[in-house]
C-alpha cells in the first residue's frame, strides 16, 4: 500500500468548550475538581458557619448581661489559669469572638486542617490508584498543569468555605451579640478565616507534597500527625518547658499571638504559614511531574498474623480487615487521653498554690467530683471531644464494612452460602470487635496517665468504656441505614448522627431549649463516667440502638437488592 | 434431563429502566449455556436475579428447583460464581482470599484447589491488589471452581486472560462438564460460545430472541457454495432450486447462498461436469449477525 508522506490523519471535529464549563463543570481539569468538590464545600461550609453561628447564638443569649459575662470571665481565666495547657489563652473571653475563639477556636482550624489533607493527599493519589489518572494524564497538556489545576480547584473551594465562616463571624457578632465589644469587625472575621485556610492549607500541603512518594494513606497520615503534634506541642509547652524546642516548629506556635476575634492581631506570623504551604505545594508538584504515576513506595506495614486476619468466617474477617484502622484510632485517642491524664497533676499542683476563691469556683461548677485527679480532668477536658473522635473512628469502621458492598466483593460473598442478613450482621459484629479493640487501647492509654499522675487508673478506664459504648451506637445507626438503604451512606450517616448530637448537646442548655431536645443527645445520658457516676440509661440506650441497628441491618439487608 | 436453572415471565425493571423482560429459559444438567448478548443487553441482569442478588419485579427463577427468592443460601451452596467485575480483598493475598472463600464453604479439596493454582499459573502469594486484572481474573476463577461447584455461573469468564490460559480454562471447564456438572457463560465473545456451549440464549434489549443448539443456529445462517465447472456455467439450473439464492456466475465458477439442505445443490452439480465444489459452514458469528443484524451484537473476536 503507498502511504502519502507529509499529511497528518484528519483530526476529529473540535467541539467548543464554553467558558462556564471550563470554570466549572466538566470543561477543563479545574472545573471537573471544583465541580466534584461540591459536596465537600456543603459540607464545610455548613459545619464551620453553622458551628460559628450556633456558638455565637449560644454566648449571645446564654449570657446576655454583664453580670452573667464577668462570671463567664472568672471561669475562664480561672480554667485558663489552672489549666494553660489544656484552654489556651483566655484573651477577651468576655466578649463574644474572644469566648468562641478560646472555647471553640481548635475545632475550626482542625476541622478545615483535616478537611484539606483529606482533599490534597487524595486529589492525585486517588485517581492514580483508581487508573482515571491515566486517562487524564494522557490528555494534551502537561503534569504540571494537571496538578496545578486540581490544586487551585482546592483553594477556590476552600476560600468560598472561609468567605462563609468570615461571614457567619460577623453575622453571630452583629446579630447575636448582647453587650458591647460582641460586634465582630469584618476585619476580625477575615483574619480569623485567613488564619483558619493558612494552618489548613499548610497541614494539607505536607499531604500534597508526601502523596506522589506515599500514596494516600501514607501522606495523610504523615500531615495528620504534624497537625495534631503541632497543635498538642503548642498548647503542652506551656506547662512543659520542655516541648518548647520542638514547639517553635508548629504553625499553631509562630501565629499563637493572632487571635482576630478577640481583638488581638499578628499578621506577620501569618507569613511564614503561607510560605511553607507555598514551598511545600511547589515540592509536591515536582514530586508529581517527575514521578512514574501510581507509582508510590507506600510505608511498610508489618503483615498482620494469620490468627488476626480472620480467614474462617466472617466475622473474624470483617474484623481482621478493621483490625488496623481500629488499632491506629485506639492508639491516637490513646496518646491523647493519657496525655490528659497525665497533665492532671498540674492542675492537682496548682490546687495547693491557687486562692481559696478560685478552689471554691470550681468546687462550685464540678459539685459532684475533684477535677484535679485524672479521672475528673478528664472528664471535664477530654469527654466531649473524645465522643466526636470515636464516633467518626466508628463511622470509618462502618464505611469499611460497607465497603463490601460499594466495591463489589459482595457479590462474591453472597455467591458461598453466607446469607444476605449473616453477612450484614457478622460484619456488624466484626465493627463492634473492632471498636473494643480500640476501647481497650484508648483505656490502657488513660490507665498509663492517670498511674503517672498518681491518680485512680480503674475509675477512668472504666468510664472509657463509655466512649466505645457510643461509638457502637453510631456504628448501630450506620449498619442499620446500610442495610435498611444502601452502604454508599451508611458511614456518612454515622457522620451526620455524630455531628447532630454534638450539636443538640452543645446548644440546647444554653439556648435553654425545651429539656426533650437536649435529651435526644444521647451524649447527654452518660452522666460523668470518668469519674465513676455512670447513668444506666445512657448505657443501655446503646446497647439497644448498637445491636438494634444490627437487627435492622440484617432485616434490611433481606429485603432489598444488592448494589453493583 | 433435569433442568438446573429454569425461568418463568422473569421480569425486572428499574424504575423507568428496562432490566430484563420475560425471560423464559430452561438449562438442563451437564450442558454448557452460553448466555449471548451486546452490552447493556440484560445478561447480568439475568444472572444477578439466578442468584437472589437482586429480586425479579415479576415472574419466577428456580435453580436445582428452588425458587430463588426463597432459599438461595441452599442454591448457593451448590454454585461456583464469577461476576463479570469484582474486587476482593486487597490486603489479603491470592492464597488467603482463596482459602477464605474455601472456608465459607466449610473447607474445600486443597489438592485440587493447589492443581487449579498450578494451571492457570497464579502465583497465591501476592497481594490481591498487586496482581494484573488477568491475575484477579484467575483468582476468581479458582474461588468459583475450587470447591467442584454442581453448576458454575460465569460473567464474561475469559476478560482479561490471555489466549493460553483461556485454553486453559475452557480445558477445565471441559473436564467440569464431563464430570456432570453444568455451566452457565455469559459472554458477548461468540467465538468463545461457539467454541464452549452446547446450547445458546440469545438476549438483546432485555428480551430472549433466540434459544437453540450451536449447530443449530449456525444452519440458519446461507451455506455460501462455489462450483467451479470445465465448461459453461448452468446458473438457471440453480436459481430454481429449493433453499438457493443469491446465484452469480463469472467465468466458469458459480456461486450462491444455501440454505437448509444441500443435497439438492449437490444433485444438480453432478449432472454437469464439476470440477470443484467448495462449501463453507459459517460460524456462529456470522449466523447471528445475518439473523439478527450488525447491531445486535459488539462482536469482540479476541484474535480468533
Amino acid at each position: 500500500m503507498a502511504i502519502e508522506l507529509g499529511r497528518s490523519p484528519i483530526a476529529a471535529p473540535r467541539r467548543h468548550v464554553s467558558a462556564w464549563s471550563r470554570v466549572y463543570g466538566l470543561g477543563s481539569v479545574y472545573a471537573k475538581t471544583l465541580r466534584d468538590s461540591r459536596l465537600a464545600f456543603l459540607i464545610m461550609a455548613g459545619l464551620l458557619g453553622g458551628i460559628m453561628l450556633v456558638a455565637g447564638a449560644a454566648i449571645g443569649t446564654a449570657y446576655a448581661t454583664a453580670t452573667s459575662r464577668a462570671d463567664l470571665v472568672n471561669l475562664a481565666t480561672t480554667a485558663a489559669g489552672s489549666m494553660p495547657g489544656v484552654t489556651g489563652k483566655a484573651v477577651n473571653v468576655g466578649t463574644l469572638g474572644g469566648y468562641v475563639t478560646w472555647k471553640y477556636g481548635p475545632l475550626f482550624v482542625i476541622a478545615a486542617a483535616l478537611w484539606s489533607i483529606l482533599a490534597l493527599s487524595g486529589t492525585l493519589a486517588t485517581e492514580a490508584s483508581k487508573g482515571s489518572l491515566e486517562f487524564v494524564a494522557v490528555a494534551p497538556f502537561g503534569k504540571r498543569r494537571l496538578a496545578l489545576e486540581k490544586l487551585a480547584a482546592h483553594l477556590t473551594v476552600l476560600t468560598a468555605v472561609l468567605a462563609i465562616l468570615a461571614l457567619a463571624s460577623w453575622v453571630a457578632g452583629a446579630v447575636f451579640g448582647s453587650v458591647p465589644g460582641d460586634a465582630v469587625p469584618p476585619q476580625a472575621a477575615i483574619g480569623y478565616a485567613l488564619w483558619v485556610g493558612l494552618i489548613a492549607l499548610a497541614s494539607g500541603s505536607v499531604a500534597f507534597a508526601l502523596s506522589p512518594s506515599l500514596g494516600r494513606a501514607g501522606a495523610a497520615g504523615i500531615a495528620g500527625f504534624i497537625l495534631f503534634a503541632g497543635y498538642l506541642l503548642n498548647n503542652l509547652q506551656v506547662t512543659e518547658p520542655a516541648l518548647t524546642g520542638p514547639a517553635y516548629l508548629s504553625w499553631f506556635y509562630w501565629t499563637a499571638g493572632h487571635l482576630p476575634l478577640a481583638g488581638e492581631y499578628d499578621w506577620v506570623s501569618l507569613v511564614p504559614v503561607a510560605v511553607v504551604a507555598v514551598v511545600l505545594f511547589v515540592v509536591g508538584l515536582e514530586a508529581f511531574v517527575r514521578r512514574d504515576i501510581g507509582a508510590s513506595s507506600s510505608i511498610r506495614t508489618p503483615r498482620l498474623p494469620r490468627a488476626i486476619l480472620g480467614l474462617h468466617g466472617p466475622i473474624g474477617r470483617a474484623f481482621g480487615e478493621r483490625f488496623s484502622i481500629s488499632l491506629a484510632w485506639g492508639i491516637g485517642l490513646g496518646f491523647f487521653g493519657f496525655g490528659i491524664a497525665a497533665i492532671s497533676r498540674s492542675l492537682a499542683d496548682s490546687f495547693h498554690t491557687m486562692s481559696p476563691a478560685s478552689v471554691k469556683i470550681f468546687h462550685d461548677i464540678f459539685p459532684l467530683f475533684d477535677i484535679s485527679t485524672a479521672g475528673g480532668f478528664l472528664q471535664v477536658v477530654f469527654v466531649q471531644l473524645g465522643f466526636i473522635v470515636v464516633g467518626f473512628a466508628a463511622a470509618t469502621l462502618v464505611s469499611g464494612w460497607a465497603s463490601d458492598e460499594t466495591s463489589g466483593r459482595l457479590e462474591m460473598l453472597l455467591a458461598t452460602p453466607l446469607a444476605r442478613a449473616s453477612w450484614a450482621v457478622s460484619g456488624g459484629l466484626g465493627v463492634y470487635l473492632a471498636i473494643v479493640l480500640m476501647t481497650i487501647v484508648f483505656a490502657a492509654g488513660v490507665g498509663i496517665g492517670a498511674l503517672m499522675a498518681g491518680s485512680d487508673a480503674v475509675t477512668p478506664m472504666a468510664g472509657s468504656v463509655t466512649l466505645g459504648l457510643y461509638a457502637a451506637a453510631v456504628a448501630g445507626v450506620g449498619i442499620a441505614i446500610g442495610g435498611l438503604f444502601r452502604t454508599s451512606i451508611a458511614a456518612e450517616m454515622a457522620a451526620v448522627a455524630v455531628t447532630v448530637t454534638f450539636l443538640i448537646d452543645m446548644i440546647a442548655p444554653p439556648l435553654r431549649l425545651p429539656d426533650w431536645v437536649h435529651q435526644l443527645a444521647l451524649t447527654a445520658h452518660f452522666g460523668q463516667p470518668m469519674v465513676g457516676i455512670w447513668d444506666a440509661s445512657g448505657v443501655v440506650a446503646c446497647l439497644v440502638i448498637a445491636f438494634g441497628g444490627l437487627a435492622l441491618g440484617g432485616w434490611g439487608m433481606r429485603r432489598r437488592d444488592v448494589a453493583r | 434431563m433435569v433442568a438446573i436453572i429454569e425461568t418463568e415471565k422473569l421480569t425486572k425493571s428499574y424504575g423507568s429502566h428496562r432490566g430484563i423482560v420475560d425471560v423464559d429459559l430452561v438449562v438442563e444438567q451437564g450442558e454448557v449455556f452460553g448466555f449471548l448478548g451486546p452490552n447493556g443487553a440484560g445478561k447480568t441482569t439475568t444472572i444477578r436475579v439466578l442468584l437472589d442478588l437482586i429480586r425479579p419485579t415479576s415472574g419466577k427463577a428456580s435453580v436445582f428447583g428452588i425458587e430463588t427468592t426463597v432459599d438461595p443460601v441452599s442454591i448457593h451452596r451448590r454454585i461456583g460464581y464469577l461476576p463479570g467485575e469484582f474486587t476482593l480483598y486487597d490486603r489479603l493475598t491470592g492464597g488467603e482470599t482463596l482459602e477464605y472463600f474455601g472456608n465459607l464453604r466449610g473447607g474445600v479439596d486443597t489438592a485440587y484447589q493447589a492443581s487449579l493454582i498450578e494451571r492457570f499459573d497464579l502465583d497465591p502469594s501476592r497481594k490481591f491488589k498487586e496482581y494484573s486484572k488477568g491475575n484477579k481474573q484467575k483468582v476468581g476463577l479458582v474461588a468459583a471452581l475450587q470447591h467442584k461447584p454442581e453448576l458454575l455461573v460465569l460473567d464474561e469468564p475469559t476478560a482479561g486472560l490471555d489466549p493460553l490460559v483461556q485454553q486453559t480454562f475452557f480445558a477445565v471447564l471441559r473436564e467440569a462438564v464431563d464430570e456432570g456438572r453444568t455451566v452457565f457463560l455469559s459472554s458477548h465473545v461468540l467465538s468463545e460460545a461457539e467454541k464452549a456451549c452446547d446450547r445458546v440464549g440469545i438476549i438483546r434489549d432485555g428480551r430472549l430472541v433466540k434459544v437453540d443448539r450451536v449447530d443449530a443456529l449456525r444452519d440458519l445462517a446461507a451455506h455460501q457454495v462455489e462450483l467451479r465447472f470445465t465448461g459453461p456455467v448452468p446458473a438457471a439450473e440453480f436459481e430454481a432450486l429449493p433453499g438457493v439464492s443469491n446465484v452469480t456466475a463469472e467465468d466458469h465458477v458459480l456461486r450462491m447462498h444455501v440454505t437448509g439442505p444441500i443435497s439438492p445443490v449437490v444433485k444438480a452439480a453432478a449432472r454437469f461436469d464439476l470440477a470443484d465444489f467448495v462449501s463453507r459452514e459459517p460460524s456462529l458469528e456470522e449466523t447471528f449477525l445475518a439473523e439478527y443484524g450488525h447491531d445486535a451484537v459488539e462482536v469482540a473476536n479476541h484474535g480468533n
